[in-house]
């Protein structure tokens, strides 16, 4: 049989990054995707028009309800892209009865990276000494200055549209053009500035969409839907980018419909040796083995899957410290944008304001911070629905586009607790005949008081931009939904606290690494992703040197 | 955005620009109308009556030409649940009852003039739910209205007469004059 150098468990946007940097550092790399293959001309679907939809875009309501009544809960599980989700009768999970959990998933090549929000924020300091400064979980065993030319190295090949600001929270990072503010969102932003100066920033959102043509992928044409593809592959995925580069190495076996039941593992060696798989087609199982193997399942199947193999956990902390962040707080409300203009074109971005609270001086009653998204628009003849007349002249008043609107909303970093945790519930298994995870996750206090001061500020920004009918908010969120999914394998300094050491690496296991959300130590309160990308590169390179020195 | 345009925004990448936007038309067939699954032929009339006065044929087309009737049947046969589906029909029942009792004739009988009477009494009755912030879920015209404008800014007619909508819009402007 066949050993590889490298196995793969997984092919979105870690396990993508992981291919693409094991296959250009000469490794021969066999990546396991547990879902179907994609084919671009095929699958992917931003370009149907909205009457070619037998719901016009609502989604097969009745059907969705019955087999994704947890996918749908996410806004991208629409007609076209609800396809891009999975099967919940075939994926189940148990959570306890009063702490409900919002598991989003994508099985197919590229897994979520096809339908993510593709807002990328580096970390600072702020973020990575936070638990150590504070006494929470386990210090990072890493600073920004370790990760900050990785940071570089994948946002040159990902490409990312945004505008330098110098904010020692949000490190710049390697931008393409950003996209412009639309006047209704340079209204808040210059409020904002004269009010806050110095404090609070309304910016471009940072996103990985291309503003210009970028390593043989074409700009953003703004059609708008990404979340159901990208024939020009102007946003970065698996599958837009990180695959094709390992496939142009001659050095990357891809295996879809490989659902990974467990790591192999040499108990007298103390080293991975291979993977174990159902393969999702014939229900047959089958072992490939590898030198070294790189867990990048995402954080509840990469705990699940550890779990499962009864290997990398004796610390304890395999499962533990399950975080996400937390969204439901923010405000929206009518804003004085000029009335003879408008948008042309569908922004794939928003806006973004970087955290304010806690940081320099001044201490708010919780701890860490949170960041804004929204942006502006005008109402479209969406809102003739809700008012009074019909005829020709309420025809010809939807023609225009209506009032000028601005929204905020909030995302909140959530610590780490060791009360939150996935396990194996022995009682059920999916449809491939392997125990599921079982899920107990919920908010704490520290969250909650987060959300209500999202409320209060984003109310504050809105009336210093003088808008009108001024709607804070909060809403109660179960975890799972923001779907930044963090922990459940953390990074540490000591063998005894964690699962991973400053390099990805078990250790327990010299030749695995995890390098997906799981080893997450804190969240920060940024879009994670980006943060993945960086720490697959590095662990990746340190892999291959390592092996280089037979160390592996 | 013309094709040409797409073709030359397409250079230089690896894809098939020839099946851009053939590619959905030739998975994703528009629902044919025809055969009626909801709605029998007396209630569809009736849909289609109100909303044609909901969005009439002016200098573009109105809600029957752009096959806002046949909208409302599949999602009535498909979309939404029993309870709304009964919701839904016993609404039109009710505007048969009103245009009896008003005009002693069913609605599609009744003149334009009458019609317009009856379905601005209609449109009052709603305009009070939302001022005393009742509960609008619950009124026929209330869901008939969100079905009529959905069903035809949403149409290929509606979309592109009406409203400016491009598949490829090919650009972002963030602050553009409207045509007066």
């Amino acid at each position: 049989m066949k050993t590889y150098d490298a196995i793969v468990i997984g092919s979105g946007m870690s396990g993508g990054w992981a291919a693409k940097e094991l296959t250009e550092l000469g490794l021969q790399t066999l990546v396991l995707e547990a879902g179907r293959p994609i084919v671009p001309e095929k699958d992917y679907a931003e370009h149907v028009p909205m009457w070619e939809m037998k719901f016009r875009g609502m989604g097969d309501r009745q059907h969705v309800s019955k087999d994704q009544p947890i996918q749908q809960q996410c806004y991208a599980c629409d007609e076209m892209a609800s396809k891009f989700f999975v099967n919940d009768l075939e994926n189940p999970y148990t959570t306890p009865d009063d702490k409900p959990f919002s598991w989003i998933r994508g099985r197919q090549v590229g897994g979520r990276s096809i339908m993510w929000g593709r807002q990328v924020y580096r970390w600072s300091d702020l973020d990575f000494e936070a638990n150590v400064r504070e006494g929470i979980g386990v210090d990072w065993p890493i600073r920004y200055a370790d990760i900050a030319p990785w940071y570089d190295h994948v946002e040159r090949f990902v490409g990312i549209s945004g505008k330098a600001e110098g904010l020692p929270q949000l490190p710049d990072g390697q931008f393409l053009k950003p996209m412009p503010l639309n006047c209704g969102e340079q209204l808040v932003a210059d409020a904002v500035a004269r009010a806050w100066p110095g404090e609070r920033v309304v910016t471009i959102g940072r996103c990985a969409v291309l503003t210009e043509a970028h390593n043989g992928r074409a700009a953003c044409h703004y059609c708008g839907p990404c979340h159901r593809g990208c024939i020009t592959r102007s946003y970065f995925s698996s599958v837009n980018a990180t695959l094709p580069a390992a496939q142009a190495t001659g050095r990357l076996t891809l295996r879809p419909y490989s659902v990974v039941q467990s790591v192999l593992y040499d108990r007298k060696a103390g080293r991975a040796t291979g993977v174990r798989i159902i393969d999702a087609q014939t229900k047959h199982a089958i072992e490939f083995k590898a030198r070294i193997v790189f867990l990048c399942a995402s954080t509840i199947e990469s705990a699940r899957i550890l779990l499962l193999s009864g290997i990398a956990n004796s610390s304890g902390q395999v499962g533990k410290n399950l975080m996400d962040h937390i969204m439901g707080g923010g405000a929206g409300g009518r804003i004085d944008g000029p009335a003879d203009r408008d948008t042309i074109g569908n922004r794939p971005n928003g806006i973004y304001v970087p955290r304010f609270r806690n940081i320099g001086k001044g201490k708010s009653s919780f701890l860490r911070g949170y960041g804004f998204q929204g942006g502006a628009g005008r109402s479209d003849w969406g809102r003739g629905a809700e008012q009074t007349g019909f005829g020709a002249e309420f025809k010809k008043s939807l023609r225009k586009p209506g009032p000028w609107g601005f929204s905020f909303y909030g995302f909140g970093e959530m610590l780490p607790d060791e009360k939150n945790v996935v396990e194996i519930d022995k009682t059920k298994v999916d449809a491939w005949g392997i125990p599921v995870a079982r899920i107990s996750c919920a908010y704490g206090e520290n969250e909650k008081a987060l959300v209500h001061d999202m409320s209060i500020t984003a109310a504050e920004m809105l009336a210093e931009a003088g808008a009108h009918d001024i709607n804070p908010y909060t809403s109660n969120n179960p975890p799972g939904l923001v779907i930044h999914e963090m922990g459940t394998a953390r990074m540490g300094k000591d063998p005894k606290t964690s699962v991973l050491n400053a390099h990805n690496q078990c250790w327990d296991v010299p030749n695995l690494f995890v390098t997906d959300g799981a080893c997450m130590a804190s969240t920060a309160c940024q879009n994670p992703s980006i943060t993945y990308m960086a720490l697959t590169a590095r662990a990746a390179a340190y892999a291959v040197d390592a092996m280089k020195r037979n160390e592996l | 955005m013309n094709r040409r345009e797409m073709l030359l925004l397409l250079a230089g990448t690896a894809t098939l620009p020839d099946q851009l936007l053939a590619m959905g038309r030739a998975v994703h067939k528009r629902a044919h109308a025809g055969t009626l699954r909801a709605l029998t032929p007396h209630q569809n009339e009736t849909v289609a009556t109100i909303a044609e006065l909901i969005l009439p044929k002016t200098d573009t087309p109105g809600a029957r030409d752009a096959g806002v009737p046949a909208f409302i049947d599949v999602m009535l046969a498909e979309w939404v649940g029993d309870e709304e589906r009964k919701m839904f029909t016993a609404g039109l029942a009710d505007v048969d009852t009103r245009a009896r009792a008003m005009f002693a004739k069913d609605f599609v009988a009744c003149s334009a003039e009458q019609q317009t009477q009856l379905l601005t009494t209609l449109d009052a009755e709603l305009a009070r739910l939302r001022d005393t912030k009742a509960d609008t879920s619950k009124s026929f015209l209330g869901g008939m209205k969100w079905l009529t404008l959905t069903g035809y800014y949403t149409s290929e007619v509606g979309a592109t007469s009406e409203l400016n909508y491009r598949v490829v819009p090919g650009r972002y402007e963030p602050c553009y004059p409207l045509d007066q």
